[in-house]
């Protein structure tokens, strides 16, 4: 982890749009400018308002040349999100990097393989156990969840940065005093706060305990929701609403020119059909289920 | 005083309520089934909207009186299962307020039309909105006399067709809208069918509020008015209001319209002012000591 002659020290910061990559990377770079180093940081920013992907590359020592950081030569990833730190760790150093990582997720909507409630997602489903196995030098502390303790969430990147000061060579005194610069006046107090509950955790012995998976198992029976169409035919008129407004276009108009449900696997129950229905033929009913028992959605025609 | 109406207040709505999950059927009366209006009315929704507000505040339906005229509107009071009236055409509103004043304990609201309540009983709603008695008045706007045959009507768009302007529409409509605020009433609201939550939440802030309140429904009349006018299937009309309607938020003004004659929508303008039965009462006591 020393800033060497041969070569700048690298440190990868990823998070999603809004956690405040730009921020921590500013903060190592003033801090590696008053210790004397040449910084260059380099950055893709702009997706904090779609909760995109962001990344800040940051490279200091003697002399540094590119602003990127090579495949395989980031001694630090940091990532303030779980899937994102994961995203980038084929950038870190292969046998001396140190990976640190807040163990918050989040989802974003789009990986999620359906509209159903509890939809199945496409996240990553690598707990910190796989990651140690692979980086020895793994620091996962749940940062969003102490910062809320601390009584903002916001300060979870501070945090990481605390822990971050553990493993660079900067003294403690100079990093609190760049910290000032860089978090607003009214958080600063709560922010030493987190520097420091950062650089505490890491002193305390978290082997297996705290470098548990992320994915915490579900008390109980997971409950489903079970959708059932109960449609009047007597009532229905033909207007041709629900068919269209479905927007999973599970129903149709049969020969009859009657509503019919006819793809019940792909209704989520979002009730548009009932609400838009000027006839009161459809109604929807919702009920949570034990996963176990769901079946598929039923159409039961009711005469009145 | 002792027999004035419990102030009704908006309370946290329990989390099953929000979804919409309730029996409706409870509220129809159910051998009136299928109801009479065309395919595709957006007053259907409407009425979906209405009762779903009820059920939500909890009025019992024996506290509820609903008061209707004439037209497509004028016959949805015969499908709820609570106290109802279908007056004259025009009056609904006057019957509305002799049953205020006389059963100050009853939820009265009033279900009337564009020409119901504009043409036939313009000078009704004006003076009700003056009084500001505590009654709800729930107008469907369709643009048209649709029970009728399709005639114009005080809300009827520019250069639109109908049976009596087969040349197309050249009155100006009427801004229901600033006409019941510029006559007193204190709360205004608009909403269209499409948006039925919102239509839903609307209705209920005005049944809730304490004094005259208004709130005009954009309902389609697809047989009548849309295929004169050539203006697609039900679900395109429906569909139609997304792209006509300018949302606003609790009088917070907007900059400017999309589009001149987009529909402002929300709740248009609330006023804290007295409630004509209580100061009648105080008045009464005042002069005549009971």
């Amino acid at each position: 982890m020393n800033a060497t002659v041969t070569g700048p020290t690298n440190v990868l910061i990823v998070g999603v749009g809004g956690q405040g990559v730009i921020m921590v990377s500013k903060i190592l770079a003033r801090l590696s400018q008053q210790q004397g180093l040449q910084v260059k940081q380099s950055e893709v920013h702009g997706m904090a308002k779609r909760g995109g992907s962001v990344f800040s590359h940051i490279r200091f020592g003697e002399e540094v040349w590119s602003p990127t950081i090579p495949m395989g030569e980031a001694d630090v990833v940091l990532g303030l999100e779980w899937a994102e730190g994961l995203r980038w760790l084929r950038y870190l150093k292969p046998d001396s990097g140190t990976f640190i990582s807040d163990t918050k997720r989040i989802v974003p909507p789009f990986s999620c393989r359906d509209r159903q409630h509890d939809a199945k997602h496409g996240y990553a489903h690598h707990t910190v156990a796989d990651i140690v196995a692979q980086v020895p030098n793994t620091f996962a502390p749940d940062a969003t969840g102490m910062a809320i303790e601390l009584g903002n969430e916001r300060v979870a990147n501070t945090i990481l940065l605390g822990v971050l000061s553990t493993v660079m060579d900067f003294p403690v005194k100079d990093w609190l005093k760049v910290l000032p610069e860089f978090v607003p006046a009214k958080t600063l107090e709560t922010n030493l706060k987190a520097f420091k509950a950062g650089r505490a955790w890491t002193k305390k012995p978290h082997e297996p305990d705290l470098r548990q998976t992320t994915v915490q198992a579900q008390a109980g029976p997971l409950m489903r929701r079970q959708v059932s169409l109960e449609i009047t035919e007597e009532w229905c008129k033909s207007c041709d609403i629900c068919v269209k407004m479905c927007p999973e276009r599970c129903l149709a108009l049969d020969q009859r020119q009657i509503v019919k449900l006819v793809k019940p696997q792909a209704c989520t129950g979002c009730r548009v059909c009932e609400w838009l229905c000027p006839d009161f033929a459809i109604a929807v009913h919702v009920e949570a289920v034990p996963a176990e028992n769901i079946s598929v959605v039923t159409a039961t025609e009711v005469r009145v | 005083m002792s027999d004035a109406v419990m102030p009704l207040k908006l309370t946290e709505k329990p989390a099953h309520k929000t979804t919409g999950q309730f029996e409706i059927r409870d509220y129809l009366r159910l051998d009136l089934f299928p109801h009479f209006l065309c395919p595709g009315c957006g007053h259907g929704i409407a009425l979906r909207a209405l009762l779903w507000a009820i059920h939500d505040l909890d009025i019992e339906k024996d506290q509820l009186a609903v008061v209707s005229g004439i037209g497509c509107s004028g016959r949805l009071s015969a499908y709820i299962d609570a106290n109802t009236f279908h007056t004259t055409h025009g009056r609904p509103i006057a019957f509305a307020t002799g049953l205020k004043l006389a059963r100050p304990d009853l939820h009265v609201i009033v279900i009337t039309g564009d020409g119901d309540c504009l043409a036939i009983g313009g000078n009704h709603l004006i003076h009700a909105a003056r009084r500001n008695l505590d009654i709800t008045c729930i107008m469907l706007n369709n643009e048209v006399y649709g029970m009728t045959g399709g005639q114009v009507s005080p809300t009827t768009s520019l250069d639109r067709f109908t049976t009596t302007t087969p040349m197309g529409n050249q009155e100006p409509g009427f801004d229901a809208c600033a006409l019941a605020k510029g006559a007193g009433a204190t709360f205004v609201g608009r909403e269209v069918t499409l948006q039925t939550t919102a239509l839903k939440n609307l209705m209920q802030e005005g049944i809730a509020h304490q004094g005259f309140s208004f709130v005009e429904v954009i309902s389609d009349c697809t047989e009548v008015y849309g295929r004169k006018n050539d203006l697609g299937s039900s679900p395109e009309m429906v569909l139609s209001q997304k792209r006509s309607i300018l949302p606003k938020f609790d009088g917070t003004a907007v900059d400017k319209p999309f589009r001149a004659g987009d529909w402002e929508t929300g709740v248009l303008s609330r006023e804290d002012r007295p409630e004509y039965y209580a100061a009648y009462r105080a008045h009464c006591h005042r002069v005549l000591g009971k």
